[in-house]
């Protein structure tokens, strides 16, 4: 069995292909954010972008370390339905599209996802809304800060504090740089590289292993994992899907593009960066398949991706799949450090610390804040096995399924039904997330979204149907407060 | 003396730490699942070997090399045992028993409806498009 002794991609190589892309990435965000000069430009990129681009931003975004590595450990762990319930995480995106021509209608001059919740629902509801959010972001970002490390440890053997603490450093710099404006011209980029490399890696692992090699050795060693009836499999399937809606539906991430696109962009930029997503976790997932007939071992879940691809392909193989997750890990990373400094500074900084901070000041905390973020997730990956939940890629992610699922009805509900109950909504979050995570450790992490998505479901419907409370949709537009969008 | 006292129990130590035999690390008892990560601590390469019974009858290797670590999954419901030994050596150094005990199909089910509720509830709220008056 191969191990992970004599790591497939030299280090000098590595470190080349780090410091190329790096200096890419931070020369287009310094070039692409050049003309920020407002917070409304740094944070929102002038509000007016084109479909290419708010399409490939949209399928960039979503392809992130959790794609390209977590999709690959699902396939080892869960099997046939571990890679094909990733996928429908692209309905999250799809069923998107209708809530992102909702939120532009009734918030034209809208910046962020806890300025909805706090209009809609009051400031209670408005807390526990960002407690979840801030939760879920920061589980996310460390993610992907711990992929980049396990990626280049992986393939290079480079020290996995080194590795992450480079692809951390990067992507915090070229966000600084260009905001949301440098971010989404990134993206399409990465987006056309991610595309063609997936498509070659795929291609490529079954010309040289063959479909008949890989479920010969699947049905021999790990039956289960081609049983249609894996039990585990079968409860992971919805809770995926609800999983990636509650991280759609309420994370900054996507309300800032709701934002940010051109009018009537929105809705067709994430029905078909949707489409554009379905098939990549397939294509990611199905290489990790391929472990028993390479005779792979592999000491950690989350490792299992590139180990394959870089066994199978050689040197050409571990080059194209470290390019691939670096820009899928850049995508993400950049966006989530954008949208989260967004969603801190107006509603955590303006909203609780600095309720008159002039369009100046929310400028300049929001880059402060973009650096305090990558410290934080910094010092949180760096104890990668070490804290319970942070032990693998899936593990930390569904942790936080729990929060964001039971965000779903609240955001439903407060777009769509008019006589939607605010306490409700902070009960639904509130409640959703507790038996959400009593589930993740008495059962699995495989059902943490579906319990806090189901209880999210009962409590905000039973409480607007006992007790409605009219909303006048007006509301939203009329009480909105413009930051940042003067000068500077 | 004092000195003396406090280094004697690490002069005791050295010589075991010098020539440890490999051993699991905190081995899953049970998994739901099908799979687990085992994890092991030695200085030298290992061999790692799988089999469904105490006499080890059908046993195979599933591991040999210098990692610490290693994932297993897709196993049916039974019970496995996994031996571990130093590629060098002629016995078998730590031994460790593992039960796979897949979710009954109900339960599994009854998750999934309740998933199929919850999704085809939201498609619903959803397709209607515009706020309820």
């Amino acid at each position: 069995m191969t191990s992970l002794g004599a790591p497939i991609l030299p280090t000098s190589i590595a470190w080349g292909l780090l410091a190329a892309f790096s200096i890419l990435w931070v020369a287009l965000g310094w070039w692409l954010g050049r003309h920020n000069r407002t917070a409304e430009d740094h944070m929102l990129a002038g509000r007016n972008v084109g479909l290419a681009l708010a399409t490939a931003t949209a399928m960039a975004t979503w392809v992130t370390a959790n794609t390209t590595m977590t999709a690959p450990q699902l396939a080892l762990q869960l099997g046939v339905w571990g890679m094909l319930g990733y996928s429908l995480g692209a309905l999250g995106l799809i069923l998107f599209a209708p809530l992102a021509r909702r939120i532009r209608e009734l918030m034209p001059e809208g910046f962020t996802s806890g300025d909805f919740i706090r209009l809609r629902y009051g400031k209670f509801t408005w807390r526990v809304f960002l407690v979840v959010s801030l939760i879920y972001a920061f589980g996310w970002l460390v993610s992907m800060a711990m992929a980049g490390g396990v990626l280049i440890n992986a393939l290079a053997g480079i020290d996995y504090r080194v590795g992450m603490t480079v692809i951390l450093t990067v992507c915090v710099i070229y966000t600084l740089l260009g905001g949301l404006r440098a971010v989404i011209g990134t993206d399409f980029i990465q987006t056309i590289i991610i595309i063609a490399g997936a498509a070659f890696i795929a291609w490529l692992t079954i010309d040289k292993v063959g479909f008949e090699a890989i479920h010969f050795n699947l049905l021999d060693e790990r039956p289960e994992l081609l049983n249609l009836l894996f039990p585990a499999a079968i409860m992971f399937l919805f809770n995926n899907l609800l999983f990636g809606v509650g991280e759609i539906f309420h994370s900054n991430v996507w309300w800032s593009r709701a934002f940010a696109f051109g009018r009537n962009v929105g809705f067709r930029a994430y029905l078909l960066g949707g489409l554009l997503w379905l098939p990549i976790p397939i294509v990611a997932g199905f290489i990790a398949l391929a472990t028993p007939a390479l005779g792979i071992n592999v000491p950690a879940a989350d490792m299992v991706g590139p180990l394959v691809a870089a066994e199978v392909l050689g040197l050409t193989g571990a080059i194209v799949v470290f390019i691939v997750v670096f820009a899928a890990l850049a995508s993400s990373l950049d966006s989530l450090l954008a949208a989260t400094s967004d969603l801190v500074t107006r509603d955590i900084y303006r909203g609780h610390i600095r309720p008159r901070a002039s369009a100046q000041n929310q400028f300049h905390a929001t880059k402060v804040i973009v650096v305090l973020l990558g410290l934080l997730t910094w010092l949180a990956a760096s104890y990668r096995g070490e804290i319970p939940i942070v032990g693998s890629l899936a593990e930390l992610l569904y942790f936080t399924g729990a929060f964001v699922a039971s965000a779903i009805w609240p955001i439903v509900a407060g777009l769509y039904w008019r006589r939607a109950n605010p306490a409700g909504a902070a009960l639904s979050m509130i409640l959703g997330s507790t038996l959400g995570l009593i589930s993740y450790f008495a059962i699995g992490f495989y059902v943490a979204a579906l319990v806090g998505a189901a209880v999210s479901l009962v409590v905000m419907a039973g409480s607007t149907w006992l007790w409605p409370r009219p909303f006048d949709w007006g509301r939203l537009a009329r009480d909105e407060a413009p930051a940042g969008g003067s000068r500077a | 003396m004092q000195i003396f006292r406090a280094l004697l129990p690490l002069l005791f130590c050295l010589p075991l730490a010098a020539g440890a035999q490999p051993a699991f690390d905190m081995p899953p008892e049970r998994s739901t699942a099908g799979g687990f990560t085992l994890a092991w601590e030695a200085e030298e390469p290992v061999v790692l070997e799988q089999a469904t019974g105490p006499d080890h009858g059908d046993t195979r290797i599933l591991y040999q090399g210098g990692d610490t670590s290693t994932v297993i999954s897709g196993l049916p419901d039974g019970e496995y045992r996994f031996r571990l030994r130093a590629v060098d050596a002629d016995t078998w150094a730590d031994e460790a028993t593992v039960v796979v005990e897949h979710h009954s199909l109900a339960r599994a089910f009854g998750f999934f409806a309740v998933g199929a509720v919850v999704f085809l509830g939201l498609i619903g709220a959803i397709l209607r498009g515009r706020p309820r008056d």
